[in-house]
Formats: structure tokens, C-alpha cells, sequence
């Protein structure tokens, strides 16, 4: 052999953070979907799942693209498999705004006066439960120049409890939300209600998913 | 002009091939690890790599260019007492030159299809097919031979290990300390002590020998602590001058290794040059001898024409300017997922191996221990990716290249043979 870089494969932190960027990208289109929604902008709604398809299938590409790279031949600072389980949590939040999009989309559902703050503040607190876990997945370079130690990963630890701490107010507005929906049951009609139900459950898995995510790394870390 | 003297002259021809080819190729492995982290400019890359394959080659190549041309075949049963009888100094020459020429003709071969092979196995394997041709079995020196196979296993391992140490004590005391940027302030002053002795101590003990008197070890031992502690000292005055600028301590101590690596890799090509100097020069040192001799005698001495060794760096040097710049850049380019921390962890590692191996007088592959040293960083969590088939690649530049260039070698000698007799 004449040549070393045959040595040198594709690290998968890069890419899985691009991975992150565009699930971001994905969870970021869920408020102005659910503004549509609410305001009975039924083609715009449309046109925002439209959107969130798009990007959530170029998050896929960029999935399948990582998988492919990391041959069992392949050794990496962390544990193959923790790396591949971190990737399949990390997209199913996107999974989940495009759910989100396809129940929007599915029935022409009313929103009643009596949920709806309570709906607005629960997405906008998976939002931000994303927005602390794509912080955490952008310090993934960082934590391997750091070689998985030493102060990177106390403040990755410190990151990861951000997570929690935001998947957490999303479950008690998931509760609350939920509550409020069957205190008016009647009123909104058994369909409506099951829509609704359905809406909230698919948003608490979305902030669910990016603790799951933001777990797996804590648990990589916890390997060292 | 006399059979003799045409012998010589393509002798050196075919040398300097060698010598052109190895700058061309295989100093980019030399050195890509330096380029691809960014810790060199590729034109400072060449500079530095001209100096020191050049005067590794010239200082220290003199112990692994005796043992291929003396330590392999049992050049004893070629004098002219031998069972060759007076034809014997002038079959052994001959036998060489076909060694070399085989070398040359399966690396350009096997590196034009693609194959994994390496400058010092090939020149190795031919040298063992000409020993086979003369006298069967009886006409390699198994013991050496062993050795040398031996070290083959035991060079990668030895470099993988050394990188790991050296990148687990960077991590242990820099990385996992609660401010890097001081730690790095605080501990790279011992580092760079360290690789300045180490580099001091081979320095003044093999070339000193070489060209001199041996120095006592004693004497070696505390000339390279001085130095090293001098090293250590102006480190640390310069560190005291330098700024953690960015909020990303990581970018800082990247940044003061991306200076050490450059130490590591002028140490890098230095030991490439006193190790595969000899894959070029050895069998030209045997033929220049035999013909200083009128090819009447087989001289059991051990000792390498200067101006041979002058011939084979200046080789280097000429194929990695003529060539070796662009393999650099390719390679410099291809290697993006290496640091200065790392580089530094498996250049160091990897160069003290090839210099412990070409004080031995063993020919050992520089590119395969680079990559145990690669692979020892990664063991330390230091690296993305490996891709661990190279593992399997190495074995089989083992497997393929010393048969294949021997059987090459013994065809091209039996064919030599009836044309010189």
C-alpha cells in the first residue's frame, strides 16, 4: 500500500449534525402550520406540509446516507450501534412534524376558542424542547475534539438536562391541553375531540423523541 | 565499456529510479498527516520534508542499507572461494542489479494497479529471490530474515501503541482538564522537552557513531536532556506570548499543536529517510563495493559508501519535487478528519518505531507503522472514523508483494546470468 488515507473513513458527526439541522428545520415549521390551521388557511396549511415533506425527506437522504457509511469495519471512538440508535431517535422528530402535518391536513378540524392558547403554548414548547436538543447535536464536533471528556462533556451533560427540563413543560402542557378538551367535550363534538387528542399526543412525541435523542448521548458518554 | 562497469552504471540508473520513486510516493504518507491537519503549508511540507528525508537518509541510512546488501543473502558463498567459484563477486553484483530492477518494475506495476504494496517489502522479497535462485534455501539468512518479518509484525503494533500513550497522556492531562487552555500552557513545554530529547538522544547517538567515535551513552543521555530542557524552556516563553483568542478552548490547543506537529513532522521524515533510503541504495552499495573490488572478492566489512547514501537522499529529494509535491497535496487534501493533537499522537509514535527500526538496521515499512499509529490514536477515542480493512490491506502487501517481487527478481537474475556468463 503506497497510499494511509484509505485509513481516513467519513466520520458520522458531521453528517449528524447536518442530520439535526434539517430535522430542526422540519420541528421550526410547526408553528406557522398550526397558525394556519387555527386561522382555517387550509391551503396554506397545505402548502407548510408540503414544506416539512420536503425537509423531512431530505433529513431521510441525509439518514440513509450516514447508515451507509458506517460499515461494521468501521471503528469509531463511540459504539456503532449507540451511534445508528441515536440517528433513528434523532429522526423521528422530524417523523413527527410530518405527522403533525398529515393530521392537519386530513380534515378540515375547528379549533375552539377554549383550547387554543393552551394548543399554541404546547407548540411552541416543542419547539423549543428541539431548539435545546440541536443545541446539544451541534456540540458533537466539539465533543470529539474534546475526545469524549474533560469540560465539553460536563457542559454537554449540563445541555442534555436543558432537554429534560423542556420535554417536561411540554408533558404539563400535553396534560393540560388535553384536560381542557374533554372539560368541553360536548361542545366540540366526539371527531373533533379525537383530532385534537391526536394532534396533542403526536406534539408530545415530537419533544419526546429529542429527550430520547438527547439521552442516547448522555448514555454514550456514561460508556467512557 | 566492460561488462563491469555496464553492471555499475545501470546499477546507479535503476538507484536513482528507486530512490526518484520513493520521493514521489512515499513521502507523501510521510507527510500528509502534517498537511491534512493543517499543521503545515504544503510548500513548507516539501521544504521540510526535503531537509530531513535528506539528511535522515544520509545520517542514519547507512545501518538498514548494510543489511540489504549484506544482511540478507549469504553474500559469503558468492567469493571467489566459493561454489561460484572466480564468476561469484560478478553473479552477486549481478544478482543485485536484478533485485533492484525487479523492485522497481513491480512497484511501478502493482502501484499503477493499484495494489497495496510497499518500497520495503518489494526490495526485501527480491533480495530473498536472488539468495533462492544461487543457492536455494541455503542462500538467504534466515535469521535476519526472521528478524526482519518480525518487525514487520511488531513495527505497526509498536508505533499503535506509542501513538495511544502519547495521545492518551495529551487527553488525560489537556483534554480532561477543567481549563485546556491552561493545561496546554502548563504541560506542552514537557511535551515538546520530550520529543527534543528523544529526537536529540538518536541524533547524537547513531550519527555521532556513524560519523565519529561513539559518544558514552552517558554523555548522549545528558547532551539530549539539555537540549530538551532548552526546548522546553523557550516553548514556554513563546506560549506565554500567545493568545487564547476564540471562546473554543479546543481551537487553542489545536492550535499550539499545530506547531508541535511541525516538529514531529520534520521527525517523521528524518526516520523515513535513515529506514527507505536503504530500498533505493542498499543493493547499489553492494555493487559499488564489488566493483571497487575489480569484482574479485566478496569484503565482509559493514560500511556504506558515503556519497551513496548522498545519491539515494538526493534522489528522494529530486522525486519529491518533480513529483511528490502533487501525491502531497492529493493526500494532504484527502485526510481532513485529522487534528494537530492527533497528528502530533501518530507522527510521534510512529517516527520513534522507524528510528528505533533503522538504528537495528531493520527495513521496516514507514507507511504501515504510521497507520498503527493512526489506528493507536483512534483506540484513545481520538478519531471519527477508521476504516480497520486497512488492517487487512497490510497483511496482504505482506502476503503479495515479498513473493511476487522475489519470483520477479529470481527470473530476471536467471535471465542475467546467461547473459553475462
Amino acid at each position: 500500500m503506497r497510499s494511509i488515507f484509505g485509513l481516513f473513513a467519513k466520520s458520522p458527526f458531521g453528517p449528524l449534525v447536518q442530520h439535526a439541522e434539517r430535522v430542526h428545520d422540519t420541528v421550526v415549521l410547526i408553528r406557522p402550520l398550526m397558525d394556519a390551521f387555527v386561522a382555517g388557511d387550509w391551503e396554506r396549511t397545505e402548502e407548510i406540509y408540503r414544506r416539512i415533506e420536503v425537509l423531512e425527506h431530505e433529513a431521510d437522504v441525509i439518514k440513509n446516507d450516514i447508515r451507509d457509511h458506517l460499515p461494521k469495519s468501521l471503528f469509531l471512538p463511540v459504539d456503532r450501534g449507540d451511534v445508528l440508535k441515536f440517528l433513528k431517535e434523532q429522526d423521528k422528530i422530524a417523523d413527527g412534524a410530518e405527522d403533525l402535518g398529515v393530521l392537519l391536513t386530513m380534515r378540515r378540524t375547528p379549533t375552539p376558542e377554549s383550547i387554543k392558547a393552551g394548543v399554541f403554548g404546547l407548540v411552541d414548547a416543542v419547539v423549543r424542547a428541539s431548539e435545546r436538543w440541536y443545541e446539544v447535536a451541534k456540540e458533537l464536533p466539539t465533543l470529539l475534539e474534546a475526545s469524549f471528556t474533560g469540560p465539553e462533556v460536563d457542559r454537554i451533560l449540563a445541555m442534555v438536562n436543558e432537554v429534560a427540563l423542556a420535554e417536561r413543560e411540554t408533558d404539563d402542557r400535553q396534560a393540560e391541553v388535553t384536560k381542557q378538551l374533554f372539560e368541553h367535550e360536548e361542545e366540540i363534538g366526539a371527531v373533533s375531540v379525537m383530532m385534537w387528542f391526536n394532534i396533542v399526543r403526536v406534539l408530545g412525541s415530537m419533544a419526546n423523541a429529542a429527550e430520547n435523542t438527547a439521552d442516547l448521548l448522555r448514555l454514550m458518554l456514561a460508556k467512557r | 565499456m566492460t561488462a563491469e562497469l555496464l553492471i555499475l552504471a545501470i546499477t546507479l540508473v535503476a538507484g536513482l529510479y528507486m530512490a526518484w520513486t520513493i520521493g514521489a510516493n512515499d513521502v507523501a504518507n510521510a507527510m500528509g498527516t502534517s498537511v491534512g491537519s493543517g499543521a503545515l503549508t504544503l510548500t513548507m511540507a516539501i521544504v521540510l520534508a526535503a531537509v530531513f528525508e535528506f539528511s535522515g537518509s544520509v545520517l542514519v541510512g547507512s545501518e538498514v542499507t548494510s543489511t540489504i546488501s549484506k544482511g540478507i543473502v549469504e553474500t559469503d558463498l558468492f567469493a571467489p572461494t566459493g561454489p561460484l567459484g572466480p564468476d561469484g563477486p560478478l553473479l552477486l553484483g549481478v544478482g543485485m542489479l536484478s533485485a533492484l530492477l525487479a523492485s522497481a518494475i513491480w512497484l511501478h506495476l502493482a502501484t499503477h494497479l493499484g495494489l497495496p504494496v510497499s518500497t520495503t517489502h518489494s526490495i526485501v522479497g527480491s533480495v530473498v529471490g536472488v539468495g533462492l535462485v544461487s543457492f536455494g534455501l541455503h542462500g538467504v539468512q534466515w535469521g535476519a530474515m526472521g528478524q526482519i518479518v518480525a518487525s514487520w509484525f511488531i513495527s505497526p503494533l509498536m508505533g499503535g501503541v506509542l501513538a495511544f500513550l502519547t495521545f492518551g497522556a495529551i487527553r488525560g492531562l489537556i483534554l480532561r482538564h477543567p481549563d485546556p487552555v491552561y493545561a496546554t500552557r502548563r504541560y506542552s513545554p514537557y511535551i515538546v522537552g520530550a520529543t527534543v530529547s528523544i529526537m536529540t538522544l538518536s541524533f547524537i547517538y547513531k550519527v555521532l557513531q556513524n560519523r565519529f567515535e561513539a559518544p558514552p551513552l552517558v554523555m548522549s543521555v545528558l547532551g539530549a536532556l539539555t537540549a530538551g530542557v532548552a526546548a522546553g524552556v523557550i516553548a514556554g516563553a513563546l506560549l506565554r506570548a500567545t493568545r487564547p483568542g476564540s471562546r473554543d478552548p479546543y481551537q487553542y490547543v489545536e492550535r499550539i499543536f499545530a506547531l508541535l506537529q511541525i516538529a514531529t513532522a520534520c521527525y517523521v521524515a528524518f526516520a523515513h529517510g535513515a529506514n527507505d533510503v536503504a530500498n533505493a541504495v542498499g543493493p547499489v552499495a553492494a555493487v559499488v563495493e564489488l566493483y571497487r573490488d575489480g569484482f574479485n572478492g566478496v569484503s565482509s566489512q559493514i560500511g556504506v559508501p558515503f556519497w551513496v547514501l548522498v545519491m539515494g537522499g538526493g534522489g528522494i529529494v529530486i522525486g519529491l519535487a518533480t513529483l511528490g509535491y502533487r501525491v502531497i497535496a492529493t493526500i494532504g487534501k484527502e485526510i481532513t478528519e485529522i487534528t494537530p493533537t492527533r497528528g502530533f499522537s501518530a507522527e510521534f509514535g510512529a517516527a520513534t518505531t522507524v528510528l528505533i527500526a533503522s538504528s537495528l538496521g531493520l527495513p521496516i515499512s514507514t507507511t504501515h507503522t504510521l497507520v498503527g499509529g493512526v489506528i493507536g490514536v483512534g483506540f484513545a477515542q481520538g478519531i471519527g472514523a477508521l476504516n480497520m480493512a486497512m488492517i487487512r490491506n497490510i497483511v496482504n502487501s505482506w502476503l503479495a508483494t515479498v513473493p511476487v517481487s522475489a519470483g520477479v527478481a529470481a527470473l530476471l537474475y536467471t535471465l542475467a546470468r546467461v547473459l553475462v556468463l
